[in-house]
């Protein structure tokens, strides 16, 4: 089922043309003749999951923006796609920016905003937000913006920012720091950002990832009843984006339904692994995620059963190794990438990712004995609920399960 | 709040005319994005600007930035230090950056570095002495289905790398004018935002010789032999 990946084979896919062709702008006037609290409980029983990576219910998270009495209220989208392994975002603004343009629309409608920001990371300045910022145009011109949005009343206005480099950016408070102005420090919370005092310049925000938006189309289309069926394991609904990479036949984006097996997702869209190739390990949902092995291909890739399973399903980003890669190396390249985009803030993760990073390198390269490795797993474990924002949390989920899964691949490279 | 730059000494354009046209440009359209009384949130913007016009961000160009803003000097550098994209030296008017994230990493970016390492003769971080190309390690540019991923000149995307496509690469940027680049000090200086402890040991030669390098690349190579 392809109710965000359509048009992507065709030529032009990004044009405007190309997308009313398909049925595109559609969902845009349906949704402004709803009451935006409607559209809000569509979005509930769509069962729609924050596809950024917390997998926090979109529904839920605009409720709390609709509690707020302060105003005015901002809906910012985090465009600031940086965890490795992921690059669904930058398609989606490559192949299809007018599907996540009238998202935008209906989202900006249902929390009654009426100044949106999208923040892009600053390399997609001249390719993907180029893109972006053509299809906003466009809207504009056909009247999706501005004042008075095809004769309902509804003012919005939309502003692309851009970052300048920081994963940490993608954190969705430092984001907001980001846009105004600062450094990109995670900030305490609650407030959380749906609060007032919380999000940008201090009002109610929305944040929501680009892939998020881009299903409010098929929700008002479909329904969030139906939409939510899609899904193939209650409360995740819809289809989802996964970003495949690593040893495949064929790396790329895949719409499949939510909750997909890792196996399945490898040999039905993906051709299986490369000639010669076993596979040996996957990363399920970005590089911050705890690692699975072959043996536990078969879970199911939804937010739930990952979570049980002491994992987490993130951004999407799936990356299959095979038996060639040892998982120290790749632990070693994992945490040279923390402990360079820690901020800085909170000690357990500046100091934590820049010494388990050390602790990896001196392994890999031949130097480490068996107590650096229990070293290095006891470190993360100490890592762990201690800090701002995830960023530590998602160095140490790594490092602890690269170690439990894979220790033979470690005990190979140092002494006893 | 610390006395703004505005009340100091008169702070001078780091501009040519024609740049400083673009700069203005510019900065109207970016502190239109916010409302008027948030007009500082235009920092990063900004900074984006100067660089655009000055290829790095010498101290002149934040002081002037940040007068432009209102922004206390202090705040400017804080920006500009944190962020990666923002050049505290100038670098070569090509500068090549290659993704060695995880994704990019078992696709064998590490083949891909130690490629541009030879031909170049600069390690990651450094600039070559006739200060045409400068080399980085950069993360994940979320191009990881057609890893190894490289990203030029700061914008411009470069997807499946092979050695062969980048000797060609390098081949045309060299007829290429490239980023503007304000004079500035030490170019061969490693980038300061580059903390690498595995670069401290092997030496690369000069732009045309033979650099006997062993890194820890090799040992973490995941391509299989022939």
């Amino acid at each position: 089922m392809k109710l965000l990946t359509g048009d992507w084979d065709k030529p032009n896919s990004w044009a405007l043309d190309t997308y009313k062709a398909s049925g595109g702008y559609k969902a845009l006037p349906k949704a402004l003749k709803m009451q935006p609290q409607q559209i809000v409980e569509e979005v509930v029983k769509s069962n729609l999951r924050g596809r950024g990576g917390a997998g926090f219910p979109t529904g839920m998270k605009w409720t709390f923006v609709r509690k707020e009495t302060s105003f005015p209220k901002y809906l910012v989208v985090n465009a600031d796609e940086g965890e490795p392994g992921t690059f669904k975002d930058r398609e989606i603004l490559l192949k299809s920016p007018h599907l996540f343009v009238e998202g935008l629309v209906i989202g900006c409608y249902a929390v009654e905003c009426h100044r949106t920001y999208v923040y892009c990371r600053g390399e997609f300045r001249d390719s993907a937000m180029k893109r972006l910022q053509t299809a906003i145009d466009e809207a504009y011109a056909q009247g999706y913006f501005g004042k008075n949005i095809l004769g309902s009343g509804f003012d919005l206005e939309a502003h692309c920012v851009f970052g300048a480099g920081a994963y940490i950016c993608g954190e969705e408070t430092a984001m907001l720091e980001s846009i105004e102005g600062r450094k990109g420090y995670p900030r305490l919370k609650p407030p959380f950002p749906a609060n007032a005092g919380g999000g940008l310049f201090k009002q109610p925000t929305a944040v929501n990832n680009v892939e998020t938006l881009a299903n409010m189309p098929p929700i008002i289309n479909l329904g969030g009843d139906e939409y939510s069926k899609i899904g193939l394991v209650p409360k995740n609904g819809g289809t989802r984006l996964y970003a495949v990479s690593g040893h495949v036949k064929k790396p790329g984006v895949y719409e499949a339904p939510m909750g997909i097996s890792f196996r399945k997702l490898l040999d039905d869209y993906c051709g299986g692994m490369r000639e010669g190739s076993t596979l040996k390990a996957i990363i399920p949902g970005g590089a911050s995620s705890a690692i699975i092995t072959a043996e536990e291909a078969d879970w199911a890739s939804d937010f739930d059963t990952l979570k049980a399973k002491k994992t987490m399903a993130g951004s999407g980003a799936v990356v299959y190794f095979d038996q060639t890669v040892n998982m120290a190396h790749a632990l070693a390249n994992v945490m040279r990438f923390f402990a360079h985009e820690s901020c800085g803030q909170c000690t357990p993760c500046r100091e934590g990712t820049a010494w388990l990073s050390r602790l990896l390198d001196k392994i890999v390269a031949g130097k480490g004995a068996k107590l650096d490795v229990d070293n290095v797993h006891q470190i993360a474990r100490q890592m762990e609920m201690k800090t701002i924002c995830a960023l530590a949390d998602g160095a140490a989920m790594p490092a602890k399960s690269y170690i439990e899964k894979f220790r033979a691949d470690f005990d190979a490279l140092v002494r006893g | 709040m610390i006395p703004l730059a505005s009340k100091g000494a008169p702070v001078q354009s780091p501009f040519t005319p024609e740049q400083q046209k673009r700069f203005d440009e510019g900065f109207e359209r970016a502190v239109a994005t916010y409302p008027s009384e948030r007009r500082r949130a235009a920092l990063l913007a900004a900074l984006h600007l100067a660089q655009d016009e000055l290829g790095w961000l010498p101290e002149p160009a934040m002081a002037y930035v940040g007068h432009r803003l209102d922004v206390p000097p202090v705040r400017v550098r804080e920006v500009a230090t944190f962020y990666t994209m923002y050049r505290l030296r100038p670098v070569g008017r090509h500068h090549i950056g290659v993704c060695n994230s995880v994704s990019c990493w078992v696709m064998g970016s590490e083949k891909i570095i130690r490629h541009c390492t030879e031909r170049l003769g600069i390690l990651p971080g450094e600039t070559t002495r006739d200060g045409q190309f400068s080399l980085e390690e950069v993360a994940c540019l979320a191009a990881c289905g057609s890893a190894p991923a490289a990203l030029v000149n700061n914008f411009s995307y470069v997807e499946n790398v092979t050695p062969q496509s980048l000797d060609a690469l390098i081949k045309k940027l060299r007829d290429e004018p490239g980023l503007t680049m304000a004079p500035g000090p030490m170019p061969r200086l490693p980038d300061p935002h580059h903390h690498d402890e595995r670069q401290e040991a092997p030496q690369a030669t000069g732009s045309l010789g033979q650099p006997a390098l062993t890194t820890a690349a090799e040992a973490g190579s995941t391509e299989r032999k022939p």
